[in-house]
């Protein structure tokens, strides 16, 4: 004890508590900007992870390429044949857009929402821990992403929400973590709900739909979107759809249990919702 | 040992601490076993505390835990304890256990608990998951994690043994 008394410990047990105290304070001060030293981390890490990310896609094609070349043979057969159907849905979906643009003036309703701005981005890296679902992405401040952005895949499908924002990258946590907490509606029944992550389903993947009205009809498989509601996050977004229906430990309300339709674990590129427009 | 050494000797258990940092962070975090990954970063600090002593390893534990707490997303909490943890590691090395592996790796297990047991009551007292939720995530990271201590050891001793002289140079 005496060596730790004379090597400065305890000087350096203060300068812990005070470094830890300043950390907690601007972090609850700045919101969503990341605080001094974590900006500081990830500007300097950026360039690493970018690079790290870039080998590890590298290493994973030589290995596709080397030992998986038959299968992407059939799969790009069969994806040709899934651009081919997809591309008659798009020219059935045009019509259809058209139909319903007239159908909107004749009836006078406003648009609900037009465009999403996007900014596409780049998975750096992976949450390094097993307590929260995060990852990193390659964008930040200086491409006009904030705190509170909406996350999407390439197929549209909510990823998560911006959590932290430094100069040149941004935290991203998805829609199964703890901290997810939005407004969530049943595709068929245009019943509204509260999508929220839970510890218990994050491990698997999965996350809540709670707090659904006592009549609700669900089935297996409804689609989840998410509500808008407030004005905070666009409305229409898939999350995912309804994978079984429990009632909660109180006996009085009912949640559902919710597959995200993104593949979490194997996000590569995704799109940041950096502005979008609601009409009422 | 001059400035100049005592300078060089942190530089290098910085250094070392590089690729410990990435392997934790860009690779094993894409690896995952019963359902988690291991976390290196603290196993890092105690081993350099029960190596270096009391003081040191707080110092070494505060600057592993600003990076942990960058990583991590911990705001502050990972600065606090990894420091407390260095301290308590290096002290208990320095009287209650030998500064080699079986030390390190008792340390380690300690340390680790701690940190676990940190992680769940905080849940717990803010009601984010039930017990058996936030253990069947606490315990294979803790057993997971505790597999590499003999490797974080062979790393950090390496330094270690290269760097306790008087002069480096």
């Amino acid at each position: 004890m005496k060596d730790f008394f004379r090597h400065n410990g305890v000087l350096i047990l203060i300068i812990a508590v005070l470094l830890a105290l300043i950390t907690l304070v601007t972090s609850v001060l700045l919101g969503g900007t990341a605080n001094p030293i974590a900006s500081v981390v990830g500007f300097v890490t950026t360039p690493v992870r970018n690079g790290i990310n870039g080998f590890v896609g590298w290493v994973e094609g030589v290995y596709d390429y080397a030992f998986q070349y038959d299968q992407l043979v059939e799969e790009n057969e069969q994806l040709k044949i899934q651009i081919a159907e997809m591309e008659e849905q798009v020219r059935q979906a045009e019509a259809d857009s058209r139909e319903n643009e007239r159908l909107r003036s004749l009836l006078g309703l406003r648009e609900q929402r037009r465009d999403l701005t996007l900014e596409s981005a780049t998975v750096t890296a992976v949450g390094a821990t097993n307590w929260y679902s995060t990852f990193t992405i390659s964008k930040g401040e200086n491409m006009g992403i904030a705190a509170e952005d909406c996350v999407i895949d390439q197929y549209g499908n909510l990823v998560g929400v911006v959590t932290t924002v430094g100069l040149n990258w941004a935290t991203v946590t998805t829609i199964i973590d703890t901290d997810t907490e939005m407004g969530g509606i049943l595709a068929r029944t245009d019943t509204a709900a509260i999508l929220e992550g839970d510890f218990a389903l994050m491990g698997e993947g999965k996350l809540k739909l709670s707090y659904l009205p006592e009549n609700t009809d669900l089935v297996s498989g409804d689609e989840v979107l998410t509500s808008g509601r407030g004005g905070v996050y666009p409305a229409g977004l898939l999350v995912g759809t309804v994978d079984t229906v429990h009632t909660d430990d109180s006996g009085m309300t009912r949640y559902a249990i919710i597959t995200p339709s993104a593949n979490l674990n194997d996000l590569q590129q995704v799109f940041v919702i950096t502005d979008f427009d609601i009409v009422e | 040992m001059t400035q100049r050494d005592f300078l060089t000797k942190w530089l290098i258990y910085g250094l070392a601490l590089l690729p410990v940092w990435f392997l934790e962070v860009y690779v094993l975090s894409r690896i995952s076993l019963f359902g988690v990954s291991p976390t290196l970063l603290p196993l890092a600090a105690i081993t350099v505390a029960v190596l270096e002593g009391g003081a040191p390893g707080a110092g070494f534990g505060l600057a592993v835990g600003v990076i942990c707490d960058a990583v991590y997303g911990t705001n502050g909490a990972m600065t606090l304890s990894l420091a407390l943890l260095g301290a308590g590691a290096g002290i208990t090395a320095q009287y209650l256990v030998r500064q080699n592996l079986v030390g390190c790796a008792l340390c380690s297990a300690a340390g680790l608990f701690l940190i676990e047991l940190f992680r769940v009551g905080w849940r717990l007292l803010f009601q984010v998951a039930d017990l058996t939720a936030l253990l069947r995530v606490a315990v294979p990271e803790f057993l997971f994690s505790l597999v590499f201590i003999p490797l974080i050891y062979a790393i950090f001793h390496w330094v270690w043994s290269r760097t306790q002289f008087a002069t480096l140079f």
